[in-house]
């Protein structure tokens, strides 16, 4: 007992440095949205929620993290079975796969993307010369794009969760399940699937979280046209100098961001206490 | 050894393995394979780890496809059936129960895999809970179960589908010495209560000899002899087989007289008589069971130094003093006391009971 004590201790600088740069700053922001003229108020929000205009850019914030999330599902899944039995060097060609576009600056992506997907970019060359399409199509500037972006951007934060939970399950219970009748349909629906959940969960939780808070990648996909709710929030501060606006805004992310946390922390509890 | 009651061999094959060969990564791991087994028959596949046993078993369940050959199950080939439309579950070394499921769920996967309704597994589910004594962990997690338990739950939800052939992996590795006999004994009268065919794998002699009608022994990815546990220990057909199972002395020799069946054969521990029919100049390795040796004067007579008496409680077992790989022991029964290392001591035993294999060159 005394032993684990003080292990906790080494916990004790991540923890200062969390509590002074993280918790702090977010704690006097969330004040600060509640404060008007020295008096505590919710006033702020009334008039962020009577705004159509603001609706509108959150309900677009959430449509947008919610598609993206799909989007990272979707593809991440499959891929993540392929890493889970992939062994040797085509594990380690997943996995570079996986984490070397991290490295990369999503500027560098975004105008790479804009090579193929602008109006006389190479996919519309490509679709235009095949007879596809007459007129080129807008795809930059759209809300797919960014979805589409979004989510090759958040692509690892989904895989390797779900991989990494893949991988510890045992590779027998898909043959126990397989000798008793079970169809390789059956076996992912009541076997790969439910054990693999708490990775779906988590990574779910990631995308979801980074991509409702995301700035950069609208800012260069869509620009101005189409904000977000982080957009927004630095427009306030920046451009319209109106803080008490920027707080409101960045304490509605930061309640969004909590209640993700909160909510697939308890979805995981309630999956682990399962099995 | 009792022989156990269970068909004869050599009877109607019901699970019929023809000329099975595999490779992996082009090391071939077995060849030209062929192996019978009864229906209602017990039958282990015993052998050292890598010898092909667990191989040969995933490739009946069909969780493992074979390079050449057949299955044939009840006169119907089923190489080329899927394992999950094959019906024959499987036992795992790991038991393999599902974690997300209750001990009931696990039970009741099988069923609901055939399409059963979920609400009409619950009378099966009872029964097959009751064979195995757990009624009373119906609901508990897999987690929460000991090994023995484990073991129970994974053999009552791999007989509720009523399979045509069980295989077991390794069954009872995971569970602790006194455990496995009494699980062993549970396995079996309820195997045989219920008429099924089932294929043990095991890298452990005991285990083979105590659940088994008969046993395969196999050797890198051979068998070596398939007969009744009796007949393995009495009559092993090879060097192997008789270092592999059961204790026994073994004498490194030269053939120096063969005459009408008859060999004289010149060991470190003297000249030994055995029955063979070997060329003169052969290399032997000569065997003797334990407890077929006397501590007195016999056919076959040796004095040696003793290296040590192990007293075992219902037995004790003496070494001679060996000399390189060659080593005497004599099995006695009950405490024998007084004896001390380095004394000289006379060990005997019959012609008949000696064994002689030629060394393969």
């Amino acid at each position: 007992m005394r032993r684990l004590e003080h292990i906790g201790l080494l916990a004790l600088p991540g923890l200062t440095f969390l509590a002074v740069i993280f918790a702090l700053p977010l704690l006097l922001l969330l004040l600060k949205s509640f404060q008007i003229d020295g008096q505590v108020s919710i006033a702020e929000y009334r008039l962020f929620f009577s705004d159509s205009y603001n609706l509108t850019v959150l309900w677009r914030t959430l449509r947008v993290a919610l598609l993206t999330t799909l989007l990272a599902l979707v593809i991440a899944y499959p891929t993540a079975i392929a890493m889970s039995r992939a062994r040797g060097i085509w594990l380690s060609v997943f996995l570079v796969a996986m984490v070397l576009p991290m490295s990369v600056g999503v500027v560098v992506k975004a105008f790479a993307w804009s090579i193929i997907f602008r109006t006389r970019g190479v996919l519309n060359d490509m679709l235009m010369s095949l007879g596809i399409t007459d007129a080129p199509i807008r795809m930059l500037f759209t809300e797919s794009a960014l979805i589409i972006g979004a989510a090759n951007v958040f692509l690892p934060f989904m895989v390797l969760p779900i991989y990494a939970v893949l991988r510890q399950m045992d590779g027998r219970l898909p043959e126990a399940a397989a000798s008793l009748g079970a169809t390789p349909v059956f076996r992912f629906f009541h076997v790969t699937l439910p054990l693999s959940l708490p990775g779906v969960v988590a990574g779910c939780a990631f995308v979801f979280s980074l991509a409702v808070s995301m700035y950069v990648i609208p800012s260069l996909i869509v620009g101005e046209r189409q904000q977000t709710l982080s957009m927004l929030t630095a427009r306030s501060f920046l451009y319209l100098r109106n803080e008490a606006l920027g707080a409101t805004i960045s304490s509605i992310l930061l309640i969004i961001a909590i209640s993700v946390v909160l909510g697939s922390s308890w979805l995981a509890n309630r999956l682990g206490a399962r099995s | 050894m009792p022989r156990s009651a269970g068909p004869e061999p050599g009877a109607h094959a019901y699970l019929d393995v023809v000329d099975i060969s595999k490779a992996f990564r082009g090391t071939t791991v077995m060849s030209g394979m062929d192996f019978r087994v009864a229906r209602g028959e017990l039958v282990s596949l015993l052998g050292p780890s890598g010898c092909g046993k667990t191989t040969l078993l995933r490739i009946i369940a069909g969780l493992t496809s074979a390079d050449a050959g057949d299955v044939v199950l009840d006169g119907r080939a089923i190489t080329k059936v899927p394992a999950h439309k094959r019906n024959i579950s499987v036992v795992f070394q790991s038991y393999a129960l599902f974690p997300h499921l209750t001990v009931a769920e696990n039970l009741a996967f099988g069923l609901r895999a055939r399409g059963m309704a979920k609400a009409q597994t619950g009378p099966q589910v009872a029964d097959a809970l009751a064979l195995v004594r757990m009624s009373d962990f119906a609901e508990r997690p897999v987690a929460a179960l000991s090994g023995g338990q484990q073991q129970r739950v994974a053999v009552a939800r791999a007989l509720i589908v009523d399979p045509v052939l069980l295989l077991l992996d390794e069954p009872f590795s995971a569970l602790d010495r006194k455990l496995r006999e009494t699980m062993q004994v549970e396995l079996k009268s309820l195997l045989r209560d219920r008429g099924m065919t089932a294929v043990f794998v095991t890298h452990d002699q005991e285990e083979a000899m105590g659940v088994s009608d008969r046993i395969a022994v196999m050797n890198a990815g051979r068998i070596e002899q398939f007969a009744t546990p009796s007949d393995l220990y009495a009559r092993p057909a090879s060097a192997f087989v008789m270092d592999f199972v059961g204790l026994s002395s073994r004498l490194s020799g030269k053939v120096k007289v063969s005459e009408a069946g008859a060999l004289r054969i010149e060991t470190p521990y003297g000249e030994v008589r055995a029955k063979g029919a070997l060329a003169p100049g052969a290399k032997v390795v000569v065997g003797v069971r334990p407890e077929l040796i006397r501590r007195e004067a016999g056919e076959n007579t040796v004095r040696v130094a003793l290296a040590d008496a192990m007293i075992l409680g219902a037995k004790t077992h003496l070494y001679g003093a060996s000399t390189g790989d060659d080593r005497l022991l004599c099995e006695l029964p009950g405490i024998q006391s007084g004896l001390e290392r380095g004394q000289q001591v006379t060990f005997g035993w019959s012609v008949d009971d000696t064994l002689v294999y030629e060394v393969e060159r």
